[in-house]
């Protein structure tokens, strides 16, 4: 599922994700009603945006991780604010479940990281 | 004896009867001659007019007693007895003149002292000239510890069987006093003036370590405003970035377009889309001031392990490399991610001034020594030269290349943020930027110069670890 405020990049996306046939993909573009979206759509991933008017990528994070049935799930947090360095290969297999990785993304990469998360998921 | 003595008054100063030999012209019988000149006594010589205007004898010891000098005399023909004695004389010494009088040094003082005086008036006797002693040192019973300044000269006269030693003792202690205050004020002020020097000394440090701080604040805070504009550029840019990118991707994936151009377009959009994010993140990279992670590490393996990654770079440039790594290099504290985008960069352009040049040559050196005053500040451009001192240990990364150098009217240009020798599309003109800002945030210093023979040489200082 992807949460982020630009519409254009959400569809996009989409349409590259459903495009390998792997994903059924559902979007939100408010942030505001991000948790509810995600309680209903209950995705097995979630590409998460960071800056977002009003609910930010962090407060979104913070609510799923109080709620039970979705406090394990897989997280990749897409931010315009980190450099790509930052994200060494290692960090997915370290993180609680959380990744952070720098817009602008290639698919080669976001699917990498995608099934790297799916695998620690199952 | 001490009755002619008396006859001069108050502070009896002359003993005639000492005056072996002679007519003695202070003899009792002057006393009938109260009233008269001298003169009219002693007609020829100089030295008896001299007296013309004492009406008698008791007149001229008056003037003798109320000398405000020591006044003396005694007569070398006779034991070097005193004949004369005045009242500051035994005020000086303690001694009366009634003591003094017809007596010999050996009686009045003890033995050193004796000799010591005996032995001035034989030389001054034997040079036949006056004697001048600027200053002598002495406990008076009366007044403590004096000073004087003593005068002795020798009156002879052959042919009136003179043979004397006239001493004048000026009392200095006053003025040797004042003086010393002299002294000690002159010493306290040169004192008090060195002290001044060296706090206008420290406060012109205070002042250019002030100067110093207070340019780092304005670059600090100029990053701080560019770091600001920087992450916000970044937000706002890489948003539709990466809109584009994923545009571009789906675009990619295997769909016949009938338009054989379509796939190259998309790569150069592809390429353009990396450019932009490589702008982008070498600006925030520019302006982060975050904080390094600091560790002391071993240069040596840390430059091999840099060459390690441009291997593919320099093979392909058919570049030589050559290693000169010193022994005994103290450990440098360095955050190792970022000095290896350092020397990574530097390897680059010293790959890229190569290429398309038969035989190039990359020198890596390492070193250490001990910074030499003036060679603190290798780049003067640099805020944070003054961080290494001279006599700090220092170590030094060379790289050298055999390119083809930077153009005279560029070098000043080249950590200039967006200058850029590559062209559009190759560099981002943040390289230098960038390794800079690194190695000045390490305290270190960066200094790129065109060698004589061809090529550039790069020179790393970083201050050794204390502990290696």
């Amino acid at each position: 599922m992807l949460v982020d405020d630009e519409e254009g990049f959400t569809n996009l996306l989409r349409m590259n994700l459903e495009k390998t046939g792997l994903f059924e993909v559902g979007v939100e573009n408010e942030a505001d009603s991000a948790v509810d979206a995600i309680r209903a759509f209950k995705p097995d991933v979630l590409l998460l945006d960071v800056v977002m008017p009003g609910v930010d990528g962090g407060d979104i994070v913070a609510q799923l991780r109080t709620d039970p049935e979705l406090k394990n799930l897989p997280i990749i947090m897409l931010t315009a604010l980190i450099s790509r360095e930052e994200l060494s290969p290692d960090a997915v297999a370290e993180s609680e479940n959380l990744i952070m990785l720098s817009k602008p993304v290639n698919m080669e990469m976001l699917l990498k990281v995608i099934e790297a998360s799916l695998g620690k998921k199952a | 004896m001490k009755d002619d003595a008396a006859h001069w008054g108050e502070g009896v100063c002359v003993d005639p009867g000492g005056l072996k030999g002679h007519d003695g012209y202070m003899n009792r019988e002057d006393e009938s001659a109260a009233g008269a000149t001298m003169a009219e006594r002693n007609e020829d010589t100089d030295n008896h007019r001299v007296s013309t205007t004492f009406r008698d004898v008791g007149m001229l010891a008056t003037v003798f007693n109320n000398l405000p000098v020591a006044v003396f005399c005694k007569d070398a023909s006779n034991d070097f007895r005193i004949i004369l004695w005045n009242k500051k004389n035994a005020e000086i010494t303690g001694i009366s003149a009634e003591e003094a009088l017809g007596k010999t040094d050996y009686d009045l003082f003890i033995k050193e002292t004796a000799d010591f005086f005996r032995n001035i008036d034989k030389v001054v006797l034997s040079n036949g000239k006056l004697l001048d002693v600027p200053e002598e040192k002495m406990d008076s019973p009366n007044m403590g510890k004096i000073y004087l300044h003593t005068i002795k000269v020798p009156i002879v006269d052959p042919e009136r069987g003179l043979k004397l030693i006239l001493g004048i003792c000026e009392d200095i202690t006053e003025k040797k006093k004042a003086q010393e205050q002299l002294r000690e004020l002159g010493e306290n002020l040169s004192e008090k003036e060195k002290q001044l020097l060296k706090l206008n000394e420290n406060l012109s440090h205070a002042n250019e370590e002030l100067k110093a701080t207070q340019l780092q604040l304005i670059q600090a805070e100029k990053m701080e405003s560019v770091g600001r504009l920087a992450a916000g550029v970044a937000h706002e840019v890489k948003n539709p970035l990466a809109l584009l990118l994923m545009g571009v991707e789906y675009l990619s994936d295997g769909l016949d377009h009938g338009d054989p151009h379509v796939p190259q377009v998309l790569i150069e959009m592809r390429e353009a889309v990396d450019r932009a994010d490589n702008i982008i993140r070498g600006l925030v990279d520019f302006s982060s001031s975050r904080q390094l992670d600091l560790k002391a590490t071993e240069l040596n393996s840390f430059v091999q392990n840099a060459l390690l990654l441009v291997r593919h770079e320099l093979t392909r440039s058919n570049i030589k490399v050559v290693k000169h790594l010193g022994s005994d290099i103290p450990k440098v504290m360095i955050d190792k991610a970022k000095m290896e985008q350092v020397l990574v960069n530097l390897f680059i352009n010293a790959i890229h001034a190569m290429e398309g040049h038969e035989g190039g040559k990359l020198e890596v050196r390492t070193s250490a020594k001990n910074l030499k005053r003036g060679e603190t500040s290798h780049d003067e451009g640099s805020r944070s030269g003054h961080q290494m001192r001279s006599g700090d240990r220092v170590v030094t990364i060379e790289i050298l290349d055999t390119g083809t150098g930077i153009p005279d009217d560029k070098i000043e240009k080249i950590f200039d943020p967006f200058y850029t020798s590559k062209p559009t599309g190759i560099g981002t003109g943040l390289g230098l930027t960038v390794v800079k800002k690194i190695v000045e945030l390490h305290n270190g210093s960066l200094e790129i110069q065109n060698r004589q023979a061809k090529g550039v040489r790069a020179t790393l200082t970083f201050k050794a670890c204390d502990e290696s």
